[in-house]
């Protein structure tokens, strides 16, 4: 592959690792399988669309999609805690109802922002910085949300939530407000999924409204992945782990792709890959599957 | 301290499961009481315990601690003043998580969770020193995860984690029973040690009748949802098993049929 191939696969797979660090507080931190993804990642890719390319400051648009997204989590979550309706089944709700709601808000299926202001075109102005402006910029902000994430799970209100997700009776009866809990992640997960979104479109340059189908398989093989490789042993090794696997993951993607698969394909490789991490002896041990929304034994 | 006043709970409401597991029970601790409940499976201990604990609203009666009512406060807002060990040694630890950052969610019982860094050298240095207490070399494994834990450490832990922040009310919930002969003894010995060093009112459900006479100041014992026995002071101390089961056939009326009670 060209130097430009490896390139924009690396910016791609920071990118997409914000996503994935989304989908690592709710699968594995909080426990939780949340299908509200699918949807929130094209929330944010909508909104940021929509208001660049009506001419808004792309900063603003970026911020406000992280907090539709963060409104999407919020409905998820009190769907879940609130009406009691099960973690799936919520997800999948909030997944549908934002097909129509990403269709409201962009006005039509897709929405070109080919040479519109936005996030990379202000950093490649940055002097040195230059062409390697969404590297530069996609990094960053893999690095400052990475360390973000972690110094909040290392506070005692990232404990209570890690506790949730680890062992609801206990936390609860130190007091904890577990559905507070829950809709807390989930807003921040897909918060950081809606953010992803923002950027993907930016660096792409069009918003679609199919964009997120297939996202929470994506995530999810990416957590996978990272998790395998590089371990689990404590929360800053994890969070590492989950960015590395969402840049492999594309990696694989790009790897897929010059094999001459199509990009219509990919579906599939994602779903065989998650099979696969989830079939496998060897990996199944080292994963150690105790998670019960992986492991296909219902709850506890 | 501890005021229950004729609560009842009812389990299956309306259906053919229908099931009083606590029928118009009254208790009354006094500050210090180290209770211990005994009674057949199915005799309603747990449901009290859980009652208390705000696991679920009771149907009627009333629940106050030292005056306050908390019939109707959900059960992460009674946390200030409850701290509970469960049979299950898994229960009362976080597993995936380590041995300080248990022990700081313990420490933080019902007081406000802040966004600021949860674990520092002050409380690093205190946690050492309550682990030191358990005799079981956990002191110098604090970022240890506790999946790492044999199940009578895990429960020893969870003991800790219970008194460190001193409760109202203590609840163990049959906390030995999971557990082989000598680590709940030892877990057991540990119990009374924290209980006697704060002066913790508690309430322990225990099958075994030796622990239920030898530990605590006061025994109740528990028949549908009833209590049919509270015996504290000289008629306590000149109890023994014989007649302990002795009474409970003259109480509840029937005659005990229950392996666990009778060899424990």
């Amino acid at each position: 592959m060209s130097t430009q191939v490896w390139l924009s696969t690396l910016e791609q797979g920071l990118m997409y690792s914000l996503m994935v660090l989304g989908v690592y507080l709710t699968f594995r931190v909080l426990d939780y399988a949340d299908l509200s993804v699918d949807g929130s990642f094209t929330l944010g890719a909508a909104i940021a669309a929509i208001l660049i390319s009506t001419g808004h400051n792309p900063w603003a648009a970026t911020a406000l999609a992280f907090i539709g997204g963060l409104l999407a989590g919020i409905f998820t979550g009190i769907l879940h805690t609130k009406f009691n309706i099960t973690p799936l089944l919520s997800g999948i709700l909030t997944m549908t109802a934002l097909y129509s709601v990403n269709l409201r808000v962009m006005g039509k299926a897709n929405i070109s922002l080919l040479r519109t202001r936005t996030i990379f075109s202000d950093f490649e102005k940055i002097p040195f910085i230059g062409s390697h402006g969404v590297l530069a910029l996609t990094l960053a902000t893999v690095i400052i949300v990475g360390i973000i994430l972690y110094l909040f799970l290392e506070t005692e209100i990232g404990l209570a939530l890690r506790a949730t997700g680890d062992n609801e009776m206990m936390i609860k009866s130190q007091g904890v407000n577990t559905d507070i809990m829950k809709v807390l992640g989930l807003a921040l997960s897909n918060g950081l999924v809606a953010f992803a979104g923002s950027y993907v479109a930016q660096n792409q340059q069009f918003a679609d409204v199919g964009m997120g189908i297939g996202m929470i398989i994506a995530g999810l093989a990416s957590v996978i992945i990272g998790e395998v490789l590089v371990g689990t042993s404590s929360v800053a090794r994890t969070i590492i782990a989950v960015i590395v696997g969402g840049v492999l993951y594309r990696v694989i993607i790009a790897v897929v792709l010059q094999l001459g698969l199509e990009p219509t394909d990919l579906k599939l490789v994602t779903a065989l890959i998650v099979i696969l991490a989830l079939t496998s002896p060897a990996l199944k041990k080292k994963f150690k599957l105790k998670n019960p929304v992986l492991s296909g034994k219902g709850e506890n | 301290m501890l005021s229950v006043r004729q609560i009842v709970k009812v389990f299956n409401k309306g259906t053919i499961n229908e099931k009083v597991a606590i029928d118009h029970l009254s208790l009354e601790l006094d500050p210090g009481d180290f209770v211990t409940v005994i009674g057949s499976n199915g005799a309603g201990k747990s449901t009290l315990l859980n009652s208390v604990a705000g696991n679920f609203p009771v149907d009627s009666g009333e629940i106050a601690i030292d005056g306050r009512d908390i019939t109707n406060l959900p059960q992460h807002k009674r946390a200030g003043l409850i701290s509970r060990v469960f049979q299950d040694p898994m229960l009362g630890t976080a597993a995936s998580m380590t041995i300080e950052e248990n022990m700081i969610m313990a420490f933080k019982r019902g007081h406000n969770r802040r966004l600021r860094r949860a674990i520092g050298s002050r409380e690093r240095a205190l946690f050492k020193e309550k682990l030191a207490l358990l005799g079981l070399g956990l002191e110098s494994r604090l970022t240890n995860k506790v999946s790492l834990l044999s199940g009578g450490q895990r429960q020893a832990l969870t003991l800790l984690m219970a008194a460190l922040q001193e409760p109202k009310l203590l609840l163990l919930d049959e906390h030995t029973a999971a557990l082989d002969p000598k680590t709940a003894e030892k877990v057991l010995d540990l119990t009374s040690r924290f209980i006697n060093g704060a002066n913790l009112t508690t309430l322990m459900i225990t099958h075994n009748l030796d622990h239920a006479l030898a530990y605590g100041n006061r025994t109740i014992m528990m028949h549908e949802g009833r209590i049919i026995l509270d015996i504290k002071g000289n008629e306590r101390s000149n109890m023994t098993i014989a007649r302990l089961l002795e009474m409970f056939e003259k109480a509840s009326g029937t005659h005990i049929n229950n392996d666990r009670m009778i060899l424990a």
